[in-house]
């Protein structure tokens, strides 16, 4: 037994490769029973059933970009039909092969996705929805303008796609979208469980946080919608090849919300939600064409509304009958408009958009994430620390053993900080040398947050200058900056919350790795070996903070004390030459900040720099070597931590300038 | 020459209309940083009613434009009540952008296919309470309904500032939006304010579509390109700045105009957008907007 959790554990993936077998026999019988599944039915349901597929191929992607990366993008629709465009025009217009015009679309629309991301490197959210929204509708108007190119409103007719001079079939082209939609599957899945997938998901969790882990927050996202572009267009030119006509409208406004609805109806962050979801609103026109039954439709959500009411009510008393007003009301207006109308073809939307509220306030997880409910993913849990072969010795790593450059590590001179009228740091200097320890102090708004903005790159300094290992990083990105060997924390904790505590981990070691996308895919040797070592080093920095055990745990559900500790955890993962930490104790009981002081002994031991903004005397005093204090931008005291304790100007700084107070000093 | 001239005053006429939009889209974000991807929408559904009242398509007319004009406020603030009850405020409980931008894009699909269910598919003409005939300024012939566009949206944005100036509801919104938590503490009711900025938006947006509904066509999809274009004229002028609506609806209102007729008015839509993308991706809070500092 315990040579079998061993040898299982020797899946560098942990969790989600055990994960993935495990369901691995649920999709070959999948596959078996959609190989065999066009001697059973008819010609229109094969055509419905490569819809889907190709759908899902779509949502694969989009899943990248809402699911991982957490924006809105209402430009799919486009990007689909851009990529169905591409291989109208090639196969019609210049004879190219059916498999030639695939990549080509990918190209194409990878390439329209990186222009989309621009922007995004300024903005985010409801601007980078209305962005993508932009987009898109440029993208209609142009396919509909550029008539020499597009046959604008007239569209294009395609022949069948030709497979080695053979015509397929409809039933013989369904082989061909469902190996593709497999394949593409895969190698999704593959990318999402790597290291890229963690990165976007981090994105979305902090994206401060990202780029001072040394993930960069732009590279990342356009990579993210390039890959997403791309699958888009691999989705629009088999799409183009199944309906045989395309025309411009029908990549509009509406496909898009189709996708959306689609993605997160069927379950975000998952591989059988674009599946489901697919198959939903593509069958979904087909159950409202019967108004019978969708009448029988309505009156099931009205039963069921009406049965969880009653049900709940009885279970958990009555006080909450005020949440069920709205389903109520939406059920009743089902069941009284499915009297009411003859078709509701034309209520299309007006159901789409009903069941997007729907499931933004009551099925968020998608159903996916509803069939998990209860019941935790495999995590990492399921396999004993102790089951980790040898346990490595806690040692800290840096970028330099020995500094290259002789002369201090920092060495910050004249840094003036200014927002508007506010100097929030005036004409500030000071140096750090190897294996110091700073403790950074003053009052509130002395400067001593903005002083780490600046250090990190986060802030650029209004004048002045930053040097960290003898080079200027004043004016560098915070990704480059962390990546020379400069590590931190935040003083609003900026975690990953929806990652696992390894997870967290794992972004800081991102910098070790050096394999590339096409090695992810294929795992190949090298991103085997790298990605074994960041996990067996992730457990180590885990180990080390004291948090091995909760390795597999959503960081957003650790005890807040923990939490700081994770941020350490996650900062020394970078391996730095400089830690700075900013109020690590703030919020923490005295048993924690006990944790905590030990922890800080611990890497003062491993003779790594630290800076340490803190308000409680008794960690700034039992720590540092130096201690510096700030008041209005400005050091007014530094020294050993017992001189400045009894500095005048610092008594002045913390307890107002009067007599008494340079008393209570002396 | 004077084409150009007449093209500018009509692009003018169009910027106003832009900028009454956008100051929909500020006061929504100002009190609650939330935005209404269905304002177009909004925009449609005031068109329409005003259109169901004073024209023939649902049997009317039943009132003339002025007293039309009244009735189809009242209407838009109870749609942006609508969409604030429905859309925003349950998604600003669980602290989710991902909710309200989706659940505001929903309620607008929505209400577009209502229409489309209730007034039909084509784009039909929307009579003009203003004579038709052309009237000659600066060498240009110009529509009065275009000077009454101008007109009227200076005088929507002017009333609107005095609100916020003059009066202690207005020190409310302005209060709720400077600093929500703060003005929570203070005894204002910051989900009343919320509501009522959603009613505002939806309000101008409204007031905008009966403005431009005589000079152009109206119909179920009317909506959703111009709340687009309103949305790039508030983020080109800033967000959180009313001089800057005005600048940036004059600007994209002026370069649709031009594109229109120089190039075609397939394209006419062009530049707004390009603009949009351009302004976000170099000076993503507008030209007249403010950075906030941002805190780490």
């Amino acid at each position: 037994m315990g040579c079998l959790v061993a040898r299982r554990f020797k899946s560098f993936e942990g969790v989600r490769r055990v994960k993935f077998r495990g369901s691995w026999l649920w999709w070959g019988m999948a596959l078996l029973g959609l190989a065999l599944l066009p001697r059973e039915i008819n010609e229109y349901y094969i055509h419905q059933g490569v819809l889907i597929a190709i759908y899902a191929i779509l949502l694969f992607g989009l899943d990248v970009v809402v699911g991982y990366t957490g924006e809105v993008s209402l430009a799919h629709g486009a990007l689909f039909g851009i990529g169905a465009y591409t291989a109208g025009i090639l196969s019609t217009k210049t004879a190219w092969p059916f498999l030639a015009t695939l990549p080509a679309s990918m190209a194409v629309t990878a390439f329209f996705g990186g222009v989309l991301a621009l922007p995004a490197l300024r903005v985010r959210g409801p601007y980078l929805a209305m962005v993508t929204l932009a987009f898109g509708t440029i993208a209609q108007i142009l396919i509909n303008e550029m008539d020499f190119l597009t046959n604008g409103p007239l569209g294009i007719s395609l022949q069948k796609p030709d497979l080695w001079g053979h015509a397929l079939e409809e039933s013989e082209y369904y082989y061909v979208v469902l190996a593709i939609f497999f394949l593409t599957g895969f190698l999704i899945h593959r990318l999402l469980i790597s290291r890229f997938g963690r990165a976007f998901e981090a994105l979305h969790g902090s994206p401060v946080a990202a780029d001072c882990m040394g993930v960069s927050v732009y590279r990342y996202k356009v990579l993210a919608f390039v890959v997403s572009a791309a699958i888009a267009g691999l989705a629009g030119s088999l799409f183009s090849f199944n309906e045989l006509f395309i025309a411009p409208n029908s990549f509009n406004f509406e496909l898009t919300i189709t996708f959306l609805l689609a993605l997160i109806m069927g379950g975000r962050k998952s591989r059988l939600g674009p599946v489901l979801g697919a198959a939903i609103v593509v069958l979904l026109p087909n159950i409202l064409d019967d108004i019978q039954l969708f009448r029988w439709l309505a009156h099931g959500v009205m039963l069921g509304v009406l049965g969880l009411f009653l049900w709940r009510g009885w279970k958990q008393g009555w006080n909450h009958w005020k949440s069920w007003i709205i389903p109520g009301i939406g059920a009743l207006a089902l069941e009284i408009s499915s009297h009411r109308l003859q078709d509701m073809t034309d209520w299309r939307l007006t159901i789409f958009g009903a069941l997007i509220l729907f499931v933004v306030y009551y099925l968020q997880n998608g159903i996916v994430g509803w069939l998990r409910q209860g019941k935790p993913a495999v995590t990492e849990a399921d396999f004993p620390l102790s089951g980790e072969g040898a346990v490595q010795p806690v040692e800290l790593e840096r970028r330099s053993v020995a500094q290259t450059t002789p002369g201090p590590l920092l060495q910050v001179s004249h840094v003036v900080m200014s927002f508007g009228g506010l100097r929030a740091l005036n004409d500030l200097s000071c140096e750090l040398a190897p294996g110091q320890i700073l403790g950074l102090i003053g009052p509130n708004g002395s400067g001593k947050s903005t002083l780490m903005n600046v250090l990190t790159g986060l802030y650029v300094p209004t004048s002045g200058e930053v040097r960290f290992k003898g080079q200027r990083i004043s004016g560098k990105s915070p990704t480059r900056i962390a990546l020379r060997g400069l590590a931190r924390t935040f003083q609003n904790l900026q975690l990953f919350g929806d990652m696992t505590v390894l997870e967290n981990v794992l972004i800081g070691l991102n910098h070790r790795y050096r394999s590339g996308m096409t090695e992810t895919l294929l795992h190949l040797p090298r991103f085997v070996r790298e990605e074994k070592a960041a996990r067996a080093r992730a457990r180590v920095l885990l180990d080390f903070v004291g948090l091995a055990g909760e390795a597999s745990r959503e960081a957003r559900h650790l005890p807040y004390g923990q939490q700081r500790l994770l941020e350490i955890a996650r900062a020394l993962a970078l391996d730095p030459d400089l830690l700075l930490l900013d109020e690590p104790a703030a919020g923490l009981t005295s048993a924690e900040i006990e944790r905590l002081i030990a922890v800080l002994h611990k890497i003062k031991g491993q003779g790594l720099a630290l800076i340490l903004i803190e308000h409680h005397m008794d960690v700034v005093m039992s720590v540092s070597d130096q201690v510096m204090v700030l008041d209005s931008g400005r050091c007014i005291a530094s020294g050993l931590p017992h001189e400045v304790r009894h500095d005048a100007a610092v008594i002045k700084a913390y307890l107002g300038g009067g007599e008494e107070a340079q008393h209570a000093g002396n | 020459m004077n084409i150009l001239t007449q093209l500018v005053l009509s692009g003018m006429a169009l910027g106003m209309i832009y900028a009454v939009i956008a100051f929909g889209y500020q006061s929504t974000f100002a009190t609650s940083g939330t935005l209404n991807f269905g304002q177009g929408e909004a925009l449609m559904l005031g068109a329409m009613t005003g259109l169901s009242l004073t024209g023939e398509i649902m049997g009317g007319p039943y009132l003339n434009y002025w007293l039309m004009v009244p009735v189809v406020l009242v209407i838009g603030s109870l749609q942006g009540l609508v969409v604030e009850f429905l859309a925003v405020r349950p998604a600003l409980r669980i602290h989710s952008e991902f909710g309200w931008i989706m659940s505001t894009i929903a309620l607008g699909i929505i209400f577009r296919n209502v229409a489309e269910n209730v007034w039909g598919r084509d784009d039909v003409p929307f009579p003009s309470p203003l004579p038709t005939t052309p009237v000659h300024i600066l060498g240009a012939n110009i529509l009065p309904m275009e000077l009454g566009v101008m007109v009227g949206a200076l005088l929507l944005m002017g009333l609107m500032e005095l609100f916020n100036r003059r009066t202690l509801y207005g020190k409310a919104v302005v209060a709720t939006s400077s600093d929500r938590g703060a003005a929570g503490l203070m005894g204002i009711d910051t989900r009343a304010v919320i509501a009522f900025s959603y009613a505002l938006s939806s309000l101008t947006a409204a007031f905008a579509g009966v403005l431009i509904a005589p000079i152009t066509l109206t119909g179920a999809s009317m909506g959703s390109v111009l709340g687009l274009k309103a949305f790039a004229v508030a983020i080109i002028g800033g967000l959180t700045s009313g001089m800057g609506a005005v600048v940036g609806g004059l600007i994209l209102g002026i370069a649709e105009t031009t594109t229109g007729f120089y190039f075609s008015t397939g394209y006419k839509d062009v530049p707004g957008l390009i603009l949009l993308l351009l302004i976000l991706a170099w000076k993503p809070n507008g030209l007249f907007g403010r950075a906030a500092v941002q805190k780490f």
